[in-house]
């Protein structure tokens, strides 16, 4: 039996999204615990962990953000088929090797196969770079990888039993880097595999930046160069001017993009005023009154790159 | 006397907009330093010292960048204004206090009525460093901005810019580092004042970060505290690359933010210009460029 398992803080957002997934994804005798949140994260999870670690008839727990919606419908065979390795532990769809930190998008993305839905500005979609496998660039392919992303994360009978979530690492971030460098620890494959899901989240990755930069320092301090992470080139100095800078870069570069906005958001309202006050678009008003407004096409944000868009 | 210097890279640069700014700002016995540019622009600011430092009527020394347009009619009564403490260095038209590194604008903010003039995108302006909150001037400040450093007759005699630093970024810290280093102040006037650039404000980040790190290694103790040990640094380290982390996480958002905004505009706007009554309308809009010319 492939079991269900959701950790619950909004509940709307969970009959959006991951309900109709498991619907989508469940087979007959699959059992959904869909759980009010107990804490954070890690401890939600590991509280549906000691849930089903006693069940004998468990193939595969899948943990499933309430925000993330399952859309493979042949999502069990295909979880079914990547843990029938024995070394297998866990498997996503979304992965990652040469894994540093809990900037996993920063490493070298071999999978990602979901579409981040987002309702800023009108909505649109952001299709990472292996949702569509006829258009995906050459690096993507599913396999072994050194971690997932945990929105939709199906673990091995082995792994329910044996691993739990490392409740002292905080709120949220890097639950799932964590529990993948543990399951490789103890000798175990992480692997992505050939399913699909949208994640229903915000433009915003970083909401709450102290938060992150707090759970990455302890993610590193905990593993502290061990599977990689926390390494680096050069000494502790040359790192920490080194990446001072680099932080400095990114954040001129972010200011660098509010610029790029500012301009071009007046450049796009300049032409749509031009448009509305013209005296053919205003004589013409009464004409488009009439009309029946069409229904709007899903909007896809193609300008960047795959790989960017996988982030 | 009130004199004026450049650096002249490009000379169209310097004639359309820091020789009208000049222009408008000096007094009728200013002298004006326009020098070739000679890599780094430190050399060339220190030879437009050195001729400037032997002028015994000299009241005040602006060094204006090519692309920095004055356009304030007050600048040399602004100037005498701040430079009438005697303690005060260095005057800038925006500065910050809480300097790290040569990304002074990471700091506690300060500037006057500045702005940015970009060509992209059909051209426009806005307020300088309109990302960030900005107190106004007059302030005390650990930095000014390189765009334009007003400096006291003490500061052409004693210091020099570090022609070390080979990057051409950062120049601006140091000379305010130095010229606190030694006791005097730096301040941010109400000096007016457009710059002319692009929204690309700096177009190869990795040699601004060798120059952040050069920077950094000069004047560590400085900026950010001494570190005491390899335990020290190895915390400053972690804190440091998970900022990073998050700094380029938070960078990308912007970015995708952007898409999606200027995606909703452009739906918006092919909407309304594919509709019927648009294309229908097309002739006539036609009609009126042409008798317009």
């Amino acid at each position: 039996m492939i079991a269900f398992g959701s950790s619950i803080t909004e509940p709307d957002v969970y009959s959006r999204c991951a309900e109709v997934g498991i619907r989508r994804a469940a087979e007959p005798d699959s059992e959904v615990r869909a759980m009010p949140a107990v804490g954070s994260i890690f401890r939600s999870y590991n509280a549906l962990l000691e849930e089903f670690s006693g069940r004998e008839n468990v193939e595969a727990l899948v943990l499933v953000h309430q925000d993330a919606e399952i859309v493979e419908p042949g999502f069990c065979e295909i979880i079914r088929s990547a843990l029938a390795d024995p070394k297998v532990g866990l498997v996503g769809c979304v992965g990652a090797i040469g894994v540093r930190s809990i900037a996993w998008w920063e490493a070298s993305v071999t999978c990602a196969s979901f579409i981040n839905r987002y309702e800023e500005h009108g909505g649109g979609d952001l299709p990472s770079f292996s949702w569509a496998w006829n258009e995906a660039p050459a690096y993507a392919r599913v396999g072994e990888v050194e971690t997932l992303d945990g929105f939709v994360l199906a673990l091995s009978p082995w792994v329910v039993r044996n691993l739990r979530f490392d409740e002292r690492l905080g709120e949220f971030h890097g639950y799932d880097l964590d529990f993948c460098l543990q399951a490789r620890e103890a000798g175990l494959k992480v692997v992505t595999a050939d399913f699909r899901a949208i994640h229903y989240r915000q433009l915003e990755m970083v909401p709450d930046p102290e938060q992150w930069i707090e759970a990455h320092v302890r993610l590193a301090d905990k593993w502290d160069g061990r599977m990689g992470i926390g390494a680096g080139a050069g000494s502790w100095r040359d790192r920490a001017l080194r990446a001072e800078a680099a932080a400095d870069a990114a954040r001129l570069k972010d200011h660098m993009n509010e610029l790029e906005m500012q301009a071009r958001v007046r450049e796009l309202e300049r032409a749509l005023a031009i448009t509305t006050g013209s005296i053919s678009w205003r004589l013409t008003a009464p004409f488009r009154r009439l009309r029946r407004p069409r229904p709007a096409a899903p909007a896809h944000l193609t300008r960047r790159s795959a790989l960017q868009a996988s982030r | 006397m009130i004199a004026f210097g450049a650096s002249i890279q490009g000379a169209e640069a310097y004639r359309r907009y820091a020789e009208p700014g000049i222009e408008l700002a000096r007094e009728p016995d200013s002298l004006v330093y326009a020098f070739a540019a000679v890599e780094p622009l430190a050399r060339t600011y220190n030879l437009i010292l050195d001729a400037a430092a032997g002028r015994d009527d000299l009241e005040a020394l602006a060094l204006v960048h090519a692309h920095t347009e004055l356009t304030d009619p007050r600048f040399c009564s602004k100037v005498r204004e701040a430079l009438r403490d005697p303690e005060v260095a260095i005057v800038g038209c925006a500065g910050a206090w809480s300097v790290r590194g040569i990304a002074w604008w990471e700091g506690e903010v300060t500037a006057g009525a500045l702005v940015q003039r970009y060509e992209e995108h059909g051209g426009g302006e806005l307020p300088a460093y309109s990302w960030t909150r900005r107190g106004s001037p007059p302030a005390e400040v650990e930095a000014v901005d390189g765009q334009l450093l007003v400096l006291s007759p003490w500061a052409v005699r004693n210091l020099r810019f570090d022609e070390g630093l080979m990057l051409n970024y950062g120049f601006d810290v140091d000379f305010c580092l130095q010229a606190r280093g030694a006791g005097r102040r730096v301040v941010v006037a109400d000096l007016r004042a457009v710059y002319h650039r692009s929204i690309e404000l700096v177009n190869d980040l990795d040699v601004w970060i060798a120059a952040h790190v050069q920077l950094a290694e000069k004047w560590d103790g400085t900026l950010r505290g001494a570190v005491e040990d390899e335990h020290g640094w190895k915390r400053r380290a972690r804190r440091a690359e998970a900022d990073r982390e998050a700094a380029r996480a938070i960078a990308f958002s912007t970015s995708l933010k952007l898409d999606a905004r200027v995606l909703e505009l452009e739906r918006d706007l092919e909407e309304k210009t594919s509709s019927l009554s648009w294309r229908l309308t097309a002739p006539l809009r036609a009609l009126n460029r042409w008798r317009r010319g």
